[in-house]
């Protein structure tokens, strides 16, 4: 996925409010069954030697800044693998008032405040997330395995794309004439995609 | 039991509410002092308290406190209530120590203010929250979002030691927690633990947007480890409140579940303390045992943690033969695994070394802290709410507490051990034993201001949930709190004159669980004043001046 990243991804976990599910998930990975380090990932104690931080946990408010501090101290190209329903949204703590509610609402502040980018992320469902699902994230990240979820913005391209080829045979059908319009839409490359 | 009644009744208190499991007793402002002192004397300890804004229902503020009294089998909660032009009640603490936490947090959260409370500080919500916004009273909503205040962090320096911090993110802490070390070269001459990173408006959330039938599935997720138990409790405190009989089928379930859960989280515990001294083949064994038991939580519930099983009046699912075999085939396995294990670890003198007499907690102090669950197991004190306020299943079953007198951190590793193997005991009674019928109660009232208590033992010690129902499906006032909260006080008592390098495990040995504890929050400073933020290079960098 990153170019980069050839090699062995190093991972520093930050629990940013999280109830502990997906924090001993985390961990989970890492012992014999699921045995983690046969792709080369491994736990750091400090960002500063990490390719990615492997956030949970809903961000509280007083967990920004030291939020934040992770993230600047993340060499580039920095990488987020949010865990969990409460990191990729806030979950069901998603808007009480001590906190931010997940991941995007915490780069809209990390832009507004901070002036800094978001970070390429990579959002790992579940409560918690299951080993399956971050084994997966991580073969993604280390582009063993293709992505089959589609970016938004692609997804909304391909459609206006398939709308115009359908608008067209449309009128190449009523120009000959032909009332009964045959009409094929081919969704190959989408199908399956979640 | 007439006993504590006569108490009662003799320092002017109002017994309004008897029940099997609690009694509920109304006291004046004036009172309230004396009458906790005495139900004190009368060996009743302080389990925790809650303030609760009551305006829409009668214009009074109310603090409920809960105290334990084991020889009666009852839970008794005191009420006070104070008008809202007059926001003082006198402060117990002075009588009892362990509500100082409970009486600081109903300030940050209420402004109720405590006459005579020896340390009157902020406790909980975040530094940059500001003055005189209550987040529980009634007025504020529970999505509002407070404007920060920017706060300037105090420094205060220690003349006769080296501040070390540990947290908020550590290697050895998997959540975040800051632990403030005093070292004076190698022995450690104080700690402070401050909390507050985990708090994400349970209580509040709870009270606005979740119906009755919602909040079991919050209550879980207050802790990913051992959420199985606050969700039992949350319902279990709610069945008392409205007096509903839960079937026996689904009793045994909970207790089946309560047992895989206790199993899952001990064995977690004994892989992160091998982890914390160094041991990492243990570690990697632990967990390889653990994962058995993860998967007959899938078979048994559908989810590896974070079960979703309960709801108030029973459970939501049924489980057959296929199931039972599948699960006991898997905890045979298990408990001749762990077998092993602790007979090779406890072989190993370079392990035994490190956790033997490391991290006394003496019984006399563990007593009067108020230490619940396996810390005070390890320190000799015989509780356990299953066998003192019987829940569940658990009347129906046979099954020993352990009890070790060494007062460390091997006696606290004993005791848990012991525990696997008797929680492997008890499911396989419950297997047995499990009657047929309903799972569930579909129907039922629930009346308006009713007021519950639910205990449970939770892996890590006494939990305890309070409930006032409320109209409509919904809960007025809904307050857990858990083990960890009553066994973080003792971590300063345990850590002095030790080794530094023994501090990991030391804290490790409570088990805590800090995402259970701070969905309110805690700060406690037992050197009294002293208050340092920074990283390790600024200690060192003021070190070296």
């Amino acid at each position: 996925m990153v170019d980069v990243l050839k090699k062995s991804i190093w991972v520093f976990h930050l629990n940013s409010g999280s109830c502990n599910g997906c924090d001993i998930e985390v961990l989970d990975v890492f012992t014999p069954r699921p045995d983690f380090e046969r792709f080369g990932v491994k736990l750091v104690p400090s960002p500063r030697h990490a390719d990615a931080i492997a956030l949970t946990g809903p961000i509280t408010r007083a967990m920004v800044p030291k939020v934040v501090e992770a993230i600047k101290a993340l060499p580039e190209p920095k990488i987020v693998l949010a865990i969990g329903a409460c990191a990729c949204g806030g979950g069901i703590w998603h808007d009480t008032y001590v906190v931010v509610g997940g991941i995007d609402e915490f780069y809209k502040i990390l832009k507004e405040e901070y002036g800094m980018d978001p970070p390429t992320t990579i959002y790992i469902p579940g409560c918690p997330a299951k080993p399956e699902a971050l084994i997966y994230a991580a073969g993604i990240l280390a582009d063993i395995i293709k992505q089959k979820q589609r970016r938004r913005e692609d997804v909304i391209r391909e459609e206006d794309e398939e709308k115009r080829k359908i608008e067209t045979i449309i009128r190449e059908e009523i120009g000959s004439r032909h009332f009964l319009p045959k009409i094929i839409v081919k969704r190959g490359p989408r199908e399956g995609s979640v | 039991m007439q006993d504590i009644k006569r108490v009662i009744e003799e320092n002017n208190g109002k017994i309004v509410v008897e029940h099997d499991y609690f009694l509920l007793v109304e006291v004046s402002r004036e009172h309230v002092r004396k009458l906790a002192r005495a139900l004190f004397e009368a060996g009743a300890y302080y389990s925790t308290g809650v303030g609760s804004d009551e305006r829409p229902k009668n214009g009074f503020f109310a603090m409920y406190h809960i105290l334990n009294h084991e020889e009666s089998k009852k839970y008794i909660v005191l009420k006070v209530e104070t008008p809202e032009h007059d926001l003082r009640i006198p402060s117990i603490t002075p009588e009892i120590e362990g509500a100082n936490w409970a009486e600081r947090e109903a300030h940050d959260v209420l402004g109720i203010v405590f006459e005579g409370h020896p340390e009157p500080e902020r406790l909980i919500l975040p530094d940059d929250w500001p003055e005189g916004v209550y987040p529980l009273r009634k007025d504020f909503k529970y999505n509002e979002k407070v404007k920060p205040v920017r706060k300037e962090e105090k420094f205060v320096e220690r003349e006769d030691a080296l501040v070390l911090p540990l947290g908020p993110f550590h290697p050895t802490l998997h959540e975040p927690e800051y632990f403030e070390i005093y070292v004076d070269g190698e022995t450690i001459v104080g700690a402070r633990y401050k909390g507050f990173f985990v708090h994400r408006g349970l209580e509040k959330l709870a009270e606005g947007r979740l119906t009755i039938h919602q909040i079991p599935f919050v209550a879980e997720r207050i802790c990913g480890i051992c959420g199985y138990t606050h969700m039992i409790c949350y319902c279990q405190a709610v069945e008392n409140a409205i007096g509903l009989e839960v079937p026996e089928r689904a009793e045994y379930i909970r207790t089946l579940l309560l047992e895989i859960e206790r199993i899952h989280s001990h064995i977690l515990w004994f892989g992160v303390v091998y982890h914390l001294l160094g041991f990492d083949t243990g570690f990697m064994h632990a967990w390889r045992i653990r994962e058995k038991v993860m998967d007959s939580a899938e078979i048994l519930t559908g989810n590896r943690k974070t079960y979703g099983m309960s709801l108030v009046g029973g459970v939501r699912r049924d489980i057959d033969e296929d199931k039972k075999e599948k699960t006991l085939k898997a905890l045979r396995e298990v408990s001749q695994e762990m077998k092993n294990l602790f007979d090779d670890v406890l072989a190993m003198k370079e392990i035994l070394n490190r956790i033997e007499d490391v991290g006394i907690l003496p019984k006399d102090r563990a007593r009067s802290i108020g230490v619940v669950g396996p810390v005070a197991r390890g320190s000799g004190i015989n509780t356990d709410v299953r066998k003192d306020h019987p829940y569940a299943a658990y009347k129906y079953l046979d099954f020993k507490v352990p009890v070790y007198n060494g007062c460390d951190v091997l006696s606290r590793y004993l005791v848990r051990a012991d525990e696997i193997f008797e929680s492997i005991y008890l499911i396989e009674q419950v297997l047995d034993q499990m009657p047929g019928g309903d799972i569930m109660v579909e129907r039922f009232e629930v009346p308006e201001f009713s007021v519950g208590v639910g205990a449970t033992e939770a892996p890590r010690g006494e939990d305890v949930h309070f409930v006032i129902t409320h109209r409509g499906s919904k809960v007025y006032r809904w307050r857990p709190r858990a083990p960890t909260y009553n066994n973080l006080p003792s971590v300063p008592v345990m850590l002095e004159g030790e080794h530094l390098a023994d501090a990991p495990a030391i804290i490790g040995s409570i088990d805590p669980c800090f995402s259970c504890t701070d969905h309110v929050t805690i700060v406690d400073d037992s050197t009294g004043k002293i208050l340092f933020r920074g990283s390790l290079e600024d200690a060192i960098r003021r070190l070296k001046r």
